[in-house]
């Protein structure tokens, strides 16, 4: 059914057709709306759900861990400082195995206090194990929402699905919301293997020595080994019923069958805006490659190097910052290209953090400056004041 | 009158709690009054130990371990899975130290208190995080050396008074125990898990290592505890009707400080003002029950 | 059980959680102090000179095993329904309940054990035959002999008892009241002595109708004729008094004396109140004159109160001075005010006349009951103070020398002997003789064994322990109040005797104290502490923070998993009774 929706409530719309059962959440802005409608959905009847009202995210992340734990489709929702303060339970959930998974709505850290785009909160989780899927636009959410599900339940890890502040949390655009009924055989129940039961009686998370503990951690990288193996078959799962594809990384040439002497990559609601500035460069007879990247973990290096391999340059759009050295996806791309002998240069861009406007003018300034004799640099600043 | 527990045993052997441990004892006894309908959530305490690496347990309940500050809030997690899943027989019991309940662990406890989750939370209070070797916290008694406090400087402020903060919560039901009175005890498990809502139950528990005492006394000075006024057994139903349990002989507290390790650096001026402190609390105690 | 084997990276699960209890983990190497069990001596029976295992006794009453209760006492006595009522009881004395609340009623409770047997006839177990070949001659069948013979018989020696009146149990059959020791309950427990194989004659006077020829063909023979003669009062007109003991023993063959009006009698001893209460029975007016004060006199407290209820009164402070008949057919009896000379905390102050005038009273009979002695014809009577010589604390043999050195060796028990003349003291003394005589029959050196068999450090000895029997590993250490966990223990009340009216008492010679019932004793055995007796109350189990003491299915027994235990020693500590021990590990 195409509906005009909210990036938040497409969210809420799509946790409901993934029949979550436990929803833990704690109101920032700009992540409110999904838990507002969540919590309407569930009072209304229409899913059929727990929801927790938390004290903290510390406890939001807490709680799903524990409904997981005992088996439970679960879903929670932050942002920033929300995400922050669950950093610790978001090592639990990865550790523990858990599919849970998380709309992570991306804004910036104070101070001074922002609640505008930057996705430097998400970035800075990097490394707690959890996959993490960047979405551009509303559609995009609902779909990724679901996709995040099935794969999290195959590799038993949990999936943060990351939607810019307001850009795309607070915009209304049609969209298409699946049926139950298609969302049920795409995404089955979820058959958790060991659960809490008092049938059963097992202790979980326990102590793990030196003598085990690395295993543990291996076996986390062999799930996000999976999860990329496993994305391309069922991403075409999703598209076979659903008619929509989204790869990690979706490659859109200026003019098809020809290469640009650039590639832009973007990732988020940044490369809605790429779209249209590039399709009026080229239109302009300056082409110019887009490539969309959707993924931060699993990193999908293989994908990054083929596509990305062939060209002269690479720009890439950071609306986040790792201080003292520069953009985060930015760094990914170069240390996956680093092993081609025949890489690309690289243009390292950090716009618009904490909200600033990331304009067709701010993308044709990044294209400028990634095209002429300038050698790259190590950050390149695009939109920034004198 | 021997002492009339039920006979189930859902701790094994071979556990790794130190000689004569008093959550050991603790945990042996709230087991007893559970029965098998159990869900435990561990955060990080001593008992994180206790019950044994991977691939090992020592509890033949379900237990998830957790991080340190999450024992209300994951209960509450696996109590909404287990609702949604139609069960909602089985207990959810947090299992928690002090540090974990009186500190840390008291935001995510608070929060599982208001909303009136469906849980039992147990905090075995050895009065200091023993974890990560004896450092103070909030349940650390007036004028005990921990590692934190030291002998020099030993902690000055009182034990916070958990007990009336879980009563302000106005849970249905509240109450102290200990390993010393091990009938009370699971009369209050059973009694606890009766009840729908949130439960709290505050065990006061011997830990020799941290206290400086013979393992063999450890049951001993818990009864102590209860016998000088300084921790009585009560219970508060709905945040109002106080009950005492115990009636204290009413011992001075000298017996039960001397005794200590941690407290030998105390002055008998130190033991008049704390003397003097134990007997308000009691008064007070008494005084709430009378209301009831 | 042992620890799960994980080699590879596959076998292990994603990630940590269980595949197996701790149990593999033997934390008993952790241990350095091991606790055990040890049952310990009890106060109670440590001061029982009879050495009844009296905590063990009360334990199996309180469980109701009142059968086992029997046997468990005729192990060490075979006259609980006697000492159940004439007993001095110094147990009570001892109790640790006594620092508690009250002691328990040890005394009526062996008595209720007693009347239990009897009437349902309970048997002790058959006697085994007399096939040492050895036979030894007993003379006197009062407790001390009857006590002496039975366990002589019981280890196998042939045993005749001699005694010159008609039937068994000397001053408990002649002397003492009827109302205090009814014949009955006697007879019963003389007749399951000789029952148990013990030959007896009756009417052999020692001296007259028996002699030294006789006895010498015997392998060895005790004397234990107890003292019957009076001591004499040393005053004037002293033959116009009667022999208390000869009155009571009157009234015992059922020839009471005819009395009436104002009788004296002199004296503060036991015998003193029976003759004085056996006096108010008849008729008489009895009132008991005592050169010391109340709190003095030898008699038990409990008979003294009695003997109050009932009506006596004594008057102390007073010593005959004289008797004189008079011409009304009664007595003048003047007596001296006496004063109390020094008081050094000793057993019995001094007294000396005060000064002050005598007294007279006008009386109709004067009856004396100020100790007796030897009976004239008594080998001990003759025999100069070295004549024989002490070979245990209540027991003496008679020096082989001279005429002596020819004959079996002659052993003197009872009150021959003993300082302190009770009845339970004169079990003991038969106790001592017959370990001493089988051992002596057996050509055995008893040395060491006497302190293995003794129970505590007050002298009284255990047969059980001179078999080895189960109670024989009792640790020496007596459990003292400080040694009990009494936190575990309720105050409960003394239950107290029942007994019958004062009308009845001071018109008959019915018991005057009833036995109590079932319930009641069942309730006053259970506030026995069983001190140093483990009688699992699983204080030990359930405290145990191992999981490591384990019960048989019957929970009968209490076994301490080694493998397990950290040995913390709490159980030890939360032993309400101090039936544990906590020793150092061996290495
Ligand atoms: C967030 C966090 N901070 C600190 C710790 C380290 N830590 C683990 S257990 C513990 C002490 C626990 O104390 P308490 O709750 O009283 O239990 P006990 O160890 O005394 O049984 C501490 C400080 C931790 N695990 N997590
Ligand atoms: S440190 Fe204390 S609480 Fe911890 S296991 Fe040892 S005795 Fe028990
Ligand atoms: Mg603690």
């Amino acid at each position: 059914m195409r509906r005009v929706v909210e990036g938040s409530h497409a969210v809420s719309h799509a946790v409901d057709l993934a029949r979550v059962r436990v929803i833990s959440a704690y109101p920032i802005t700009p992540q409110t709306h999904i838990v507002e409608r969540l919590a309407e959905l569930v009072a209304d009847g229409v899913l059929d759900a727990r929801f927790i009202r938390v004290e903290s995210e510390h406890s939001a992340m807490a709680a799903v861990i524990g409904a997981a734990s005992a088996g439970v489709r679960s879903f929670t929702a932050s942002s920033s400082h929300g995400l922050a303060l669950m950093h610790e339970m978001l090592h639990w959930a990865a550790g523990a195995r858990l599919p849970i998974v998380m709309a992570e709505v991306n804004r910036a850290m104070g101070p001074g206090w922002n609640i505008w785009a930057d996705q430097t909160d998400s970035l800075s989780q990097r490394d707690t194990g959890w996959l993490q899927f960047y979405c551009e636009d509303v559609q995009d959410v609902i779909d990724t929402i679901l996709i995040a599900y099935r794969v999290a339940e195959r590799v038993s890890l949990p999936v943060m699905v990351v939607l810019d502040a307001f850009f795309l949390s607070h915009t209304y655009e049609p969209a298409d919301l699946p049926e139950h009924a298609d969302v049920d055989e795409f995404l089955p129940p979820w058959e958790p293997v060991e659960v809490l039961d008092p049938a059963e009686p097992r202790a979980f998370n326990q102590l793990a020595s030196p003598e085990f503990y690395m295993e543990f951690r291996h076996k986390m990288q062999q799930a996000m080994d999976e999860a990329l193996a496993a994305y391309p078959e069922i991403d075409r799962a999703f598209a076979a019923r659903f008619g929509r594809t989204h790869p990690l990384v979706e490659h859109i040439p200026a003019e098809d069958g020809a290469r640009a002497p650039l590639a832009l990559v973007t990732t988020g609601t940044i490369t809605s805006t790429a779209r249209a500035a590039l399709a009026e460069l080229r239109d302009r007879g300056t082409p110019v490659d887009l490539v969309k990247l959707r993924a931060l973990r699993p990193f999908p290096q293989d994908e990054i190097r083929r596509v990305l391999g062939p060209y002269g340059r690479v720009a890439v759009i950071d609306r986040n910052l790792s201080f003292g050295y520069g953009g985060i996806f930015a760094q990914e791309i170069r240390a996956a290209l680093s092993s081609l002998a025949d890489r690309p240069v690289v243009y390292p861009f950090v716009a618009g953090l904490g909200g600033r406007d990331v304009t067709p003018d701010t993308v044709r300034a990044v294209v400028d400056r990634a095209l002429d004799d300038e050698p790259p640099g190590d950050i390149l600043w695009a939109g920034l004041k004198e | 009158m021997p002492i009339d527990l039920p006979p189930s045993e859902r701790m094994t052997s071979g556990h790794l709690a130190c000689p004569g441990c008093g959550a050991a004892i603790a945990m042996r006894f709230v087991l007893k009054g559970l029965g098998d309908r159990v869900v435990m959530v561990i955060p990080a305490c001593c008992w994180s130990i206790i019950a044994g690496p991977f691939p090992y347990t020592a509890l033949k309940v379900p237990v998830l371990h957790t991080a340190f500050e999450t024992g209300g809030a994951v209960a509450s997690g696996i109590r909404a899975a287990l609702d949604v899943k139609g069960d909602h027989e089985t207990q959810v019991v947090t299992w928690a130290g002090d540090g974990g309940t009186f500190d840390i662990g008291l935001q995510s406890l608070s929060g599982a208190a208001e909303r009136g989750e469906d849980i039992l939370y147990v905090c075995y209070d050895n009065e200091a995080y023993m974890n990560t070797g004896v450092q103070g916290s909030g349940a650390t008694p007036e004028g005990a050396w921990t590692t934190t406090t030291p002998t020099g400087s030993p902690k000055a402020t009182r034990k916070k008074d958990i007990m009336q903060i879980m009563a302000a919560h106005a849970i249905p039901y509240a109450a102290t125990a200990s390993i010393a009175y091990p009938e009370d005890l699971v009369r209050k498990v059973q009694k606890a898990a009766s009840i729908r809502g949130t439960k709290f139950l505050h065990i006061f528990a011997t830990c020799p290592t941290g206290w400086k005492v013979p393992s063999e006394v450890s049951v001993g000075l818990a009864r102590l505890a209860v016998q000088t006024r300084i921790f009585p057994l009560y219970e508060v139903e709905d945040g109002e009707r106080y009950t005492i349990n115990v009636e204290p002989k009413g011992y001075l507290v000298d017996a039960y400080f001397k005794a200590q390790g941690r407290f030998k650096h105390l002055t008998a001026e130190d033991l008049e003002r704390i003397q003097e402190r134990v007997d308000h609390g009691w008064s007070r105690l008494e005084a709430l029950a009378r209301i009831a | 059980m042992s620890p799960v084997t994980l080699r590879t990276s596959r076998d292990l699960p994603p990630t940590s959680r269980s595949l197996d209890t701790m149990e593999w983990n033997h934390t008993g190497s952790w241990r350095f102090l091991r606790p055990r069990y040890q049952d310990k001596v009890a106060p109670c029976a440590e001061a029982c000179p009879a050495g009844e295992d009296i905590a063990r006794v009360q334990m199996l009453l309180a469980q109701g095993a009142f059968d086992r209760a029997w046997l468990r006492i005729r192990e060490e006595n075979p006259f609980p329904g006697v000492c159940g009522r004439v007993c001095s009881h110094p147990c009570e004395a001892a109790c640790n309940r006594g620092e508690f609340d009250a002691p328990v009623s040890i005394n009526s409770l062996e008595r209720f054990v007693a009347d239990h047997a009897r009437r349902q006839g309970l048997a002790p177990p058959p006697a085994e035959p007399a096939d040492s070949g050895r036979h030894v001659a007993v003379v006197g069948a009062g407790p001390a002999g009857l006590t002496a013979a039975h366990f002589l018989r019981r280890a196998g020696h042939d045993v005749t008892v001699f005694d010159a009146r008609e039937e068994p149990g000397g001053l408990l059959r002649y002397a003492i009241p009827a109302y205090r020791m009814p014949a009955e309950p006697l007879a019963w427990e003389t007749g399951l002595v000789m029952s148990g194989g013990v030959r007896f004659q009756p009417g052999r006077r020692l001296g007259e109708d028996l002699g030294w020829d006789e006895l010498s063909r015997f392998d060895a023979v005790l004397v234990a004729v107890g003292h019957w003669a009076p001591a004499p009062l040393g005053v004037d007109g002293e033959d116009l008094a009667v022999d208390g003991l000869a009155l009571l023993e009157d009234v015992r063959r059922g020839r009471p004396p005819e009395v009436g009006g104002r009788v004296a009698v002199i004296g503060g001893g036991n015998t003193a109140v029976d003759v004085a209460r056996t006096l108010l029975r008849l008729g008489a007016e009895p009132v008991v004159y005592y050169r010391r004060r109340l709190r003095d006199m030898p008699a038990l407290p409990g008979e003294v109160a009695e003997l109050r209820e009932e009506g006596i009164e004594i008057q102390t402070l007073l010593a005959p001075a004289r008797i004189a008949a008079r011409d009304d057919g009664g007595l003048d009896l003047a007596l001296t005010p006496m004063a109390v000379l020094d008081e050094d905390g000793g057993q019995r102050p001094r007294v000396v006349p005060s000064g002050h005038p005598e007294i007279a009273v006008a009386v109709s009979a004067v009856v004396t009951a100020i100790g007796a002695r030897p009976s004239p014809g008594t080998p001990a009577a003759g025999l100069d103070p070295d004549g024989s010589e002490a070979v245990a604390l209540h027991l003496r043999r008679i020096r082989p020398r001279g005429e002596w050195a020819e004959r079996p060796p002659v052993f003197l028990a009872g009150d021959l002997v003993n300082q302190n003349r009770t009845v339970v003291a004169a079990i003991a003394s038969g106790k001592e003789a017959a370990v001493v005589i089988d051992a002596a029959l057996r050509d055995r050196a008893l040395g060491d064994a006497w302190s293995a068999i003794r129970v505590g450090r007050k002298g009284a000895v255990s047969l059980n322990r001179l078999a080895g029997g189960d109670r024989a590993f009792r640790l020496d250490h007596v459990v003292r109040y400080d040694d009990l966990n009494t936190i575990y223990f309720q105050y409960l009340e003394r239950k107290k005797r029942p007994r019958i009216t004062l009308d009845e008492r001071r018109t008959g010679f019915d018991e005057v104290h009833l036995r109590i019932s079932a319930s009641l004793a069942l309730s006053e055995a259970e506030r026995c502490f069983h001190c140093g007796q483990c009688d699992h109350c699983d204080n030990c189990y359930l405290f145990c923070p191992e999981v490591s003491v384990r019960r048989d299915p019957r929970a009968e027994t209490r076994q301490i998993d080694y493998d397990y235990c950290k040995g913390c020693g709490v159980c030890v500590v939360e032993c309400p009774r101090s039936a544990m021990v906590l020793e150092e590990e061996p290495r």
